[in-house]
């Protein structure tokens, strides 16, 4: 008895001994904290919040976007006191043109932050994420890979078409724009309603505020470039000649052929006053064949029809390109996919307002450590995930469990987690960082039509239909670049085409010429504006990572 | 019959000899019944109106009033220099006057017939289910409207089937129909709410009036005519006089929901311009919203004053 | 004069029975137009989110579920928010009615000589906005009501809008009645509270709904001022969050495979009906109380009789 109090009283001892030592220098403090999007509060006892604050001493105060971003961000500005860790969401450039971060830069060194410092230097990081002023203020909440990328299916950008379609044509895949609708327009012809009556929509296109890259984006894909927004970039020219699409030649055969289709009827007038809801709502039915979109833009209605069985419904992703007849008869190399690119100007920069600046770092540096980053993204082992001869593996259930938003709220910092710097690719000893590009998980969830669909397409998962990511331009990925200092010749340049082009689409052929004229001569001031703006931004990011 | 409705309200002539002083002290009771509120809203509401100062700067939320740079009229140069911004106060006004009248003559009429239904749980049931739509979020409004008046929604199935149409009506995709849409859609959803407050007014009417009007013969249409209508007019008035104050404000959520860009030249309101201009970049431009905002303020109170004028002229119900 | 009397009678039988039933089926239209979008986002309440996304449901739920409300309900921090929201709207309404209608009164007596310069500045304050900006300065860093409950009363105590709505209806009452007051001694105050007050039973009920109704779903206050203060939120602040999450992470799938291995039940469509329902639903157990002081005449019948 003697013996167990005295253990008891050792247990107590050292219980309230740990935090101490612990926390030498490190007292206990509250951090501010602004996310720029929405987000669930966590739950009291949050195991890995709680965690944090008993090894760390640190608690988070959390606030999360509600209303417009740019309108909030306005407010913060003004008031006298930012949040600590402030995530101004994907108007970060906000923040630091009106500078209310720190520079980050004379905190990160190789004795002191070591993970940090190896984060952001490899490869000559440090060159692309300081601003003109040789300033750091964000670290990349995502986009900095380790070793090895694992791709398993392309999450941007394509082409899409039901796999239905697909298995029909004895799973012979398109691979150019005329081949593409030739193969729905065959299918149509053979199949004009689902199995109970309604009419098959030939193809999709979602025209509804931001969203409008489906309309607006394809054609540069179909030239072979990855997605650098709205303007073409020749990175195989030292100048890196930088233009934009949609008002050339080329770019008039698309919608020349989008008109050729709404005329076959492949493509209702519905579609450019549609909203998201009716759009996924179309997908989720199963009626429509195709469209251009990208993959997490619909993830709800894939995961509608996967829910209900209509597995012959979803959607296989594409990389077509242009027949030659529309590009002088050159043959055009799809590059759909990309190299990583770091998600510049995003995650948390530190505020003037904070009182530990330091600290701050030192939390970031702590996290990107391998063990608290398995714990930020895999979890416990042996609650959230298992270790097999190395193998990090969930069950179905584990992982299910990820996506459900009441177990986030009480077993992941996803608040945190999503903003900070973060490691991705793979681990040194080959498991993913992501549980979802795990290999063995990815295969674990997949269905079985799945499975067979792809054996009988002759791959073994979606993303060998690609090519592999074309090396990453020097300059990233021009969408990134911030359009600030053009910004109303930008909004024209936006709403010109989202005016035009769907009456280019659905106009009488005869008048198809007049009206992209008229298009053309509407938008060559703004055009103008712009792509002078962009070849100058492109050259200053190829010199600033060159250099 | 008028001489009736005129007892309702008699006007007394204040004693304009008194010093005003004099009133005024012997007024301290109603003095204290108003003053406060004075004070709270000249804090409140007149406070913050410094920040109309900042329509003549290119503001920067970070460096205040005092650091930001003065730019003279460039905001408002450059608000009337733009077409978009000339299409958008066209309309606004359009969208506002169809809302005004669609709505006002709705709520009356519905309010008119409720108030000719006898059976009290009837009254209380078409009440209660016509006020409902307004709790619904305008997202839900809008995206029930767009399947509605879809291509193939129920809409045009009737027209076609009654053989009014040949083709389906393009009613989402043609800017012309854009805003007899937003009209409609206010109408559905507020007809019921608007309606209270006439409902409330019509309490006031003494019922020994509609006794006497059917005394003296009036017939049902007679006695809304002569009674009813009478009754709720300085309700109507009131509210017709700040609603014309409020012709610059059209709304902005229902434009934002239902645009495209087919529609983009009829649906984009002052306000759906101000956003999309102030913030549609990294540097937002505060002061062109608040250019936009002082410019529909400053309208909207002349079209109050003129209204309130012209209603008095009329020896109407003023507001003021 | 006679001649018309006549006709007037003449027709009055048949129009006494026609009117009625014209009547009667205009408003069931009416209803069945109104009650169809309520009814309409119930079902998709109650609908299960992954085949609600496929639209297409009527007026009753096609694969029934309470997945949205289990979503929306289950998290503890909702009864804090209910009841932060529930005391907020109670006082804002009582304030917001004692401050309002006592100024009406004040404003509806011709002979204050303050009258129309105080109508004048109150009616303003309805066309001039300052913008955001000044207005939050104000709230945050003047009066520092940011992260208080107060700011959840202070600056709503007061409608201009409201106390025009009391004043004309005061104006309409017989002026008789205050003067009758006012011989027996009364001052304004007393007559305001003796007995104009009593009289004002249906306008103030139609207030109180409005005030209510704009306290109990106001988010924004909760989200310029005490976004970062969990223990203040409001429900409708609250709500509105988890339908941006929701749809946030269903728009976002993001970089991982959680699209394609989703398993949610909610969608944001279904989660956006719960929302409005839990909206009305308290307004629509009040109304019924404050639906009896809508009876035509009865401002008058007590005074009367």
């Amino acid at each position: 008895m003697k013996k167990l109090f005295a253990v008891l009283l050792s247990v107590m001892l050292l219980a309230s001994l740990l935090p101490m030592a612990m926390a030498e220098g490190q007292e206990p403090i509250t951090v501010t904290v602004f996310r720029g999007d929405p987000g669930d509060q966590p739950t009291e006892d949050n195991k890995i919040y709680k965690k944090i604050e008993d090894e760390l001493g640190i608690k988070f105060e959390i606030e999360f976007l509600a209303g417009n971003l740019d309108e909030t961000l306005g407010l913060k500005i003004a008031d006298d006191v930012y949040p600590d860790l402030f995530d101004g969401g994907n108007s970060a450039e906000t923040l630091e043109n009106a500078e209310v971060l720190i520079d980050l830069l004379p905190y990160i060194t190789e004795e002191k932050t070591p993970n940090l410092y190896k984060h952001i230097y490899t490869n000559d990081r440090i060159k692309q994420l300081t601003t003109d002023d040789g300033k750091l203020y964000i670290i990349p909440n995502y986009g900095i890979n380790y070793n090895a990328q694992i791709q398993n299916y392309c999450n941007g950008p394509a082409f899409f078409i039901q796999k239905q379609v697909i298995a029909w044509n004895n799973y012979q895949v398109p691979k150019t724009l005329n081949e593409y609708f030739d193969l729905i327009e065959r299918f149509l012809a053979a199949n004009p309603t689902t199995p109970d009556g309604t009419p098959y929509q030939g193809f999709a296109i979602l025209c509804e505020g931001w969203r409008h890259f489906c309309l607006i984006n394809p054609v540069q894909h179909l030239m072979g470039r990855p997605n650098d927004g709205e303007v073409l970039i020749d990175v195989n020219d030292p100048g890196f000649h930088t233009e934009t699409f949609i008002d050339k030649p080329y770019a008039k055969a698309y919608y020349a052929k989008l008109n050729e289709e709404y005329h076959k009827g492949l493509i209702s007038k519905d579609t450019f006053v549609m909203n998201y809801d009716q759009y996924i709502a179309a997908l989720s039915n199963g009626t429509v064949l195709g469209m251009f979109d990208q993959t997490w833009d619909f993830g709800t209605a894939t995961a509608s029809l996967e829910t209900s069985g209509m597995y012959a419904n979803t959607y296989l992703a594409l990389p077509l390109v242009y027949d030659p007849e529309y590009v002088d008869g050159k043959v055009i190399e799809e590059h759909y996919l990309n190299g990583t690119v770091m998600n510049k100007d995003r995650g948390f920069g530190i505020s003037t307002s904070c009182k530990y600046p330091e600290r701050m770092v030192q939390l970031m540096e702590t996290l990107l450590s391998d063990e608290w980053q398995k714990t930020l993204q895999w979890g416990f082992e042996g609650e959230d995930y298992s270790v097999e001869n190395g193998r990090m593996l969930m069950t179905r259930e584990q992982y299910v469990n990820r996506s459900d938003a009441k177990w986030q709220r009480a077993n992941q910092a996803k608040a945190i987690w999503e903003s900070m710097p973060k490691k991705q690719g793979t681990m040194d000893d080959g498991n993913a960082w992501d549980p979802g590009n795990q290999p063995e998980i990815y295969f674990e969830q997949m269905s079985d039509y799945d499975k067979e669909f792809y054996a009988a397409c002759g791959v073994k998962k979606p993303a060998d239909f690609f090519n592999a990511p074309i090396e990453l331009a020097p300059y990233g990925e021009a969408w990134q670049i911030d359009k600030a200092p053009i910004d109303i010749d930008y909004n024209d340049f936006l709403a010109i085409q989202d005016r035009w082009l769907p009456t280019i689409i659905t106009c009488d052929p005869a008048e198809l010429d007049a009206n992209w004229d008229a298009f053309v001569a509407e938008i060559t001031p703004s055009a103008t504006v712009y792509t002078d703006f962009m070849q100058a931004e492109v050259l200053k990011l190829v010199e600033q990572a060159l250099n | 019959m008028s001489t009736v409705t005129k007892v309702q309200k008699p006007t007394i002539t204040p004693k304009k000899k008194k010093g005003f002083f004099q009133s005024l002290g012997k007024q301290w009771q109603l003095m204290i019944m108003s003053v406060p509120m004075l004070l709270y809203v000249l804090l409140f509401n007149y406070g913050p109106l410094w920040g109309w100062l900042t329509a003549f700067q290119d503001y920067q939320p970070k460096k205040g009033l005092a650091g930001s740079a003065w730019v003279g009229l460039d905001n408002f140069r450059f608000l009337f220099g733009r077409e978009d911004f000339r299409l958008a106060i066209r309309n606004t006004l359009a969208m506002s006057v169809i809302n005004l009248v669609l709505g006002t003559v709705s709520a009356v009429l519905l309010a008119v017939l409720l108030n000719e239904v006898r059976n009290r749980t009837f009254k209380r049931t078409v009440q209660t289910v016509t006020y409902l739509p307004h709790f619904l979020s305008m997202v839900i409004v809008v995206s029930m409207a767009q399947n509605i008046f879809a291509s193939n929604g129920p809409i045009n199935q009737m027209l076609l089937s009654l053989g009014l149409v040949k083709d389906p009506v393009f009613f989402l995709g043609k800017g012309e129909y854009f805003w007899w849409l937003v009209g409609v859609i206010n109408v559905w959803k507020e007809v019921g709410w608007n309606t209270i407050i006439y409902i409330a007014a019509m309490t006031s009417i003494d019922p020994c009036l509609y006794e006497a009007a059917s005394i003296d013969g009036a017939g049902r249409f007679q006695r809304i005519l002569h009674v009813t209508l009478p009754g709720i007019k300085s309700t109507f008035m009131v509210l017709l006089i700040m609603n014309i104050g409020h012709l610059m404000e059209a709304g902005f959520e229902i434009q934002y929901l239902l645009r495209s860009g087919l529609t983009m030249k009829y649906s984009d309101t002052i306000d759906v311009f101000a956003l999309i201009y102030s913030f549609g970049s990294s540097k937002p431009h505060y002061s062109y919203g608040t250019a936009a905002g002082m410019f529909k303020s400053i309208v909207g109170i002349i079209l109050l004053f003129g209204a309130n004028k012209i209603a008095q002229a009329l020896d109407e119900d003023t507001l003021i | 004069m006679t001649t018309a009397n006549v006709q007037v009678k003449k027709s009055k039988k048949r129009k006494d029975i026609a009117f009625p039933i014209v009547n009667t089926i205009i408003l069931c239209l009416l209803m069945f137009i109104t009650l169809f979008p309520v009814l309409n986002t119930v079902a998709y309440s109650f609908n299960d989110g992954m085949d609600a996304v496929k639209g297409g449901i009527t007026i009753w739920p096609r694969v029934f579920s309470t997945d949205a409300y289990t979503e929306l309900l289950t998290d503890s921090a909702v009864y804090q928010a209910f009841w932060i929201s529930l005391t907020k709207t109670v006082i804002t309404t009582l304030t917001n009615l004692f401050f309002t209608s006592m100024l009406a009164y004040a404003l509806s007596r011709k002979e204050y000589v303050l009258r129309k310069f105080i109508t004048t500045v109150l009616v303003l304050t309805m066309y001039v906005n300052a913008g955001l900006i000044p207005n939050y300065l104000l709230i945050s860093t003047t009066l520092k009501l940011k992260n208080t409950y107060w700011v959840y009363i202070i600056p709503t105590m007061f409608s201009c809008f409201n106390m025009i709505v009391i004043r004309t209806y005061i104006l309409g009452l017989p002026e008789a009645l205050v003067e009758s007051a006012r011989i027996d001694g009364a001052g304004d105050l007393r007559a305001f509270f003796q007995i104009i007050l009593p009289l004002c039973l249906p306008v103030m009920a139609t207030v109180a709904l409005f005030v209510a109704v704009g306290a109990w779903n106001s988010w924004f206050d909760t989200y310029l001022y005490n976004g970062s203060k969990k223990n203040l939120y409001t429900l409708q602040y609250l709500l509105r969050m988890k339908l941006a999450t929701t749809q946030n992470s269903s728009n976002a799938a993001s970089s991982t495979a959680d699209a394609l291995a989703s398993s949610s039940k909610v969608a944001p469509i279904t989660v956006r009906s719960a929302i409005s329902v839990v909206s009305a639903v308290p307004i629509l157990i009040v109304y019924p109380f404050l639906q009896k002081y809508f009876v035509t005449g009865m401002a008058l019948g007590s005074v009367k009789g």
